[in-house]
């Protein structure tokens, strides 16, 4: 495993992989075969000029824990719901929220927020003084409105 | 002198509005309704150790067209804003609001955010602020003795 990517050790004591995000899906494929059946968590980091994302793998057998990181400029990181069914609600928050696009996703919407959302409110470059309310249709679906209308 | 308890306590003489001003106060039957941590310390305050039902609200009600007193405890999202306005839409008339904890009275800790409405007042009118992050259990007891203070006509002091 040495040879793949960059290796550090964080505070922890939890190896982490820096790994370029073309090798992504072979060095996680890799990974699973060795018996990271756990994927922990997927989460993001704006960086301002580009966007990490860090997945938390575990292997409860062998009780060990690695971090993998990848880099990318464009906001585009290939999935791993092939190999983890859990990534799919994680790579959707990390969407939502982040805005990082998995590509070969099966169902890339918004987690938390309505659809008509605008924006990918944890990036540095959200504009908090454009400010958004959630009303409720007669269907009980939510849409975001800048007007705060009659239901506030 | 006969001292002899009868239950018998001989005439008063009220307004009806007074009396049901007084059965009002006494029966607040709040919403089982709770968004956030405020929300353990309201059912602390409704367990046997602070026990709410010596001033008469102790009865929970699962569904808000029985209840007459909601209790916004925990941070209103923006996403539950819509269902917390049409929950107190649910309820019957008299009813009242107490707005429990900084979060629900103008955004607490997270007034920076995107997600929180600052200030449960944004969406439905509220009687009583109660502050504390959180409230401890006395202090949302308070709250609920002016609230019927306050349904009573009496002065908040």
């Amino acid at each position: 495993m040495a040879d793949e990517g960059q290796q550090q050790v964080d505070k922890a004591g939890r190896q982490i992989f820096k790994v370029p995000k073309e090798k992504l899906l072979e060095f996680m494929r890799a990974r699973k075969d060795e018996g990271f059946n756990h994927l922990s968590l997927i989460t993001g980091v704006d960086r301002k000029d580009h966007i990490e994302v860090v997945y938390h793998l575990h292997s409860v057998e062998q009780d060990r824990y690695i971090v993998v990181k990848t880099t990318t400029n464009n906001c585009t990181v290939p999935s791993v719901t092939s190999l983890w069914r859990s990534a799919n609600w994680d790579e959707r928050e990390q969407w939502d929220l982040m805005g990082i696009k998995f590509e070969g996703h099966p169902n890339l919407k918004r987690m938390f927020l309505p659809e008509s959302w605008v924006g990918h409110p944890l990036r540095k470059d959200y504009d908090l003084g454009n400010v958004q309310y959630i009303n409720m249709d007669e269907d009980g679906e939510d849409y975001s409105t800048f007007d705060p209308g009659d239901g506030w | 002198m006969d001292k002899v308890k009868d239950g018998d306590f001989g005439i008063i003489t009220t307004t009806l509005e007074n009396a049901m001003e007084w059965g009002r106060s006494n029966s607040l039957w709040p919403l089982t309704f709770g968004l956030a941590c405020c929300a353990i310390e309201m059912m602390a305050m409704q367990g046997a150790n602070y026990d709410v039902a010596r001033f008469g609200s102790e009865i929970f009600r699962n569904s808000p067209r029985q209840s007459d007193l909601m209790i916004v405890a925990g941070t209103v999202t923006k996403k539950m804003a819509p269902r917390v306005k049409r929950l107190y839409d649910e309820m019957p008339f008299p009813k009242y609001v107490i707005a429990m904890g900084v979060c629900v009275i103008q955004g607490g800790p997270y007034v920076k955010g995107y997600s929180v409405v600052l200030g449960v007042d944004k969406v439905i009118p509220v009687d009583v602020y109660v502050p504390g992050c959180p409230p401890t259990p006395e202090a949302l007891i308070f709250g609920i003795t002016t609230l019927q203070k306050r349904i009573r006509g009496e002065s908040d002091r």
